[in-house]
């Protein structure tokens, strides 16, 4: 799916530490338009849950959250 | 406002208004001794931080709404209602408070500004004006803790890496990490990140505990954004998975918000005593150290270490001879930072404002006293054991360019622990 997915923002959340990928993930979901997706690549494992549970409860889509190595690469679409 | 918006505000006061807050409004002189108590304020200079200017835009709506004099001649008695210019002003000197309470300990009538505030956030909340992030992160924990299932997976993997990270630190290839270990004598209550798992396991580990970790992370955005029930329901996640194992006791963090919501706060939310004894993680370290359970050479950390008091453990919690007595014991080049303990300054860092992009620069700007502090130890090392006091005195150390080394308490600890293994650098 990353492969065909257009992306409009890269975050790189290498090296922060749980729960800041989820919070610079909602502080940058706004500058994506609504359908756009942002690709967001963090170290902490603890984002494999956090990340997708901001998702469900704001209303928008972890289109992936895949390990990759030792990161974790999410596709994060803004659906509202 | 309509008059139902105004009968839903005034109602949020009047419920949360006892006879205790009610005397904190009524009693506070304006002798100003706060200004100089306030990082926020002494590193601002501005009027609408002061603690208690932040306190009078409650007072003003009480007088309004519950006072005679301010009912029929407001202009006179300085009651105003709680319109969209008094909310806005309130959205900022409330949720910019790190709710760090040395306001309160130089009040000569020990007036308690951040729970005065918590009535402040109640009003906002109700008026739909909630901090929108500090409410995210909190729903989002609640997510998780009533769809655990879902995380079960990624959650047990995420340990499974942690633990084979602590089998290479302990070199010991049966090292643990037990997860939802039923009869455990402790449950460890983590952050969600794995720097907070793994130290800790491996302390637990080398001094033979009976421990298991959950899936629930001890931090509570619930508690900073300032609802009670979404704080209640973080919290009880944990305490029902506690109740579940079958353990003894509840170890949290280097956390200092979460230690005082289990400590202190969960009782009453709940209305049910705590079933276990509640514990914070350097209280066990301690413990360790002082009857033998696990080793430290005083020769493996280099530098002159200080320590820094998290509001919420220390003038908060009241713990403030633990992790001294932990930091002496893995170094003999300590120096404290003056002042301290509960006299200690806010770093600026806490009350959820590290994740409030908005208040960027009034946090930098607040830092300033623990700056001076930190330059006149002459420390090479801070030991802290809180996130956000971390990652708030991380970034005055990139901005200020002090060399200091920021650390957690038990990497610490594990960095002065003999062990066969390969040490990390800390974090």
């Amino acid at each position: 799916m990353s492969d065909e997915t257009k992306i409009d923002l890269e975050l790189d959340l290498k090296g922060l530490l749980c729960p800041l990928p989820m919070v610079k993930v909602s502080q940058n979901i706004g500058k994506v338009e609504v359908g756009g997706v942002i690709r967001a690549i963090a170290t902490d494992p603890g984002a494999m849950a956090d990340i997708p549970a901001w998702a469900k409860s704001t209303g928008n889509e972890v289109l992936q959250a895949e390990k990759v190595g030792g990161e974790f690469v999410f596709l994060v679409k803004r659906v509202k | 406002m309509d008059s139902t918006q105004l009968t839903t505000l005034t109602g949020v006061i009047d419920k949360k208004m006892n006879r205790q807050l009610k005397q904190y409004l009524d009693i506070c002189a304006r002798c100003a001794i706060c200004k100089d108590a306030c990082h926020q304020y002494v590193g601002t200079g501005d009027f609408k931080y002061l603690p208690a200017r932040r306190a009078e835009l409650i007072r003003q709506i009480y007088k309004k709404y519950f006072t005679k004099t301010g009912e029929f001649v407001p202009a006179l008695y300085e009651a105003r209602d709680p319109d969209e210019n008094l909310l806005d002003e309130l959205y900022d000197s409330t949720y910019a408070c790190t709710g760090c309470r040395r306001c309160m300990y130089y009040c000569p009538f020990s007036i308690d500004t951040a729970w005065i505030l918590s009535v402040a956030k109640a009003i906002l909340i109700a008026a739909g004006k909630g901090n929108e992030m500090l409410g995210q992160l909190a729903d989002a924990a609640i997510f998780k803790g009533d769809n655990a299932e879902m995380f079960n997976d990624v959650m047990v993997s995420g340990f499974e890496d942690i633990q084979e990270e602590v089998r290479a630190i302990t070199g010991n290839p049966n090292s643990q990490v037990p997860v939802n270990k039923e009869g455990a004598d402790i449950l460890y209550v983590a952050l969600a990140g794995a720097h907070s798992i793994r130290p800790a396991a491996v302390i637990f580990e080398e001094a033979g505990e009976n421990w298991t970790i959950s899936m629930f992370e001890a931090a509570n955005y619930g508690f900073f954004y300032g609802d009670v029930e979404k704080a209640r329901l973080i919290t009880k996640r944990y305490i029902d998975e506690a109740k579940r194992l079958g353990v003894k006791e509840i170890v949290v963090p280097e956390c200092g918000h979460a230690y005082r919501v289990a400590e202190f706060f969960y009782e009453a939310w709940s209305k049910e005593p705590m079933p276990f004894k509640i514990s914070h993680i350097l209280e066990k370290v301690d413990q360790y150290i002082k009857s033998g359970r696990i080793t430290v050479d005083k020769g493996l950390i280099e530098g002159k270490v200080t320590y820094h008091d998290p509001c919420q453990l220390g003038r908060n919690g009241g713990k403030f001879e633990e992790p001294r007595d932990i930091v002496k014991a893995v170094t003999d080049n300590f120096v404290d930072l003056t002042p301290n303990r509960a006299e200690q300054w806010c770093c600026g860092g806490g009350g959820g404002i590290v994740a409030m992009e908005e208040f960027k620069d009034v946090r930098l700007a607040s830092g300033i006293k623990k700056v001076e502090q930190l330059k006149a130890s002459g420390a090479t090392v801070l030991a802290c054991p809180c996130e956000n006091c971390r990652l708030q005195i991380e970034e005055l150390n990139e901005v200020h360019e002090l060399g200091l080394q920021v650390w957690q308490v038990i990497d610490l600890v594990v960095a002065a622990m003999p062990l066969k293994g390969t040490k990390p650098t800390h974090v």
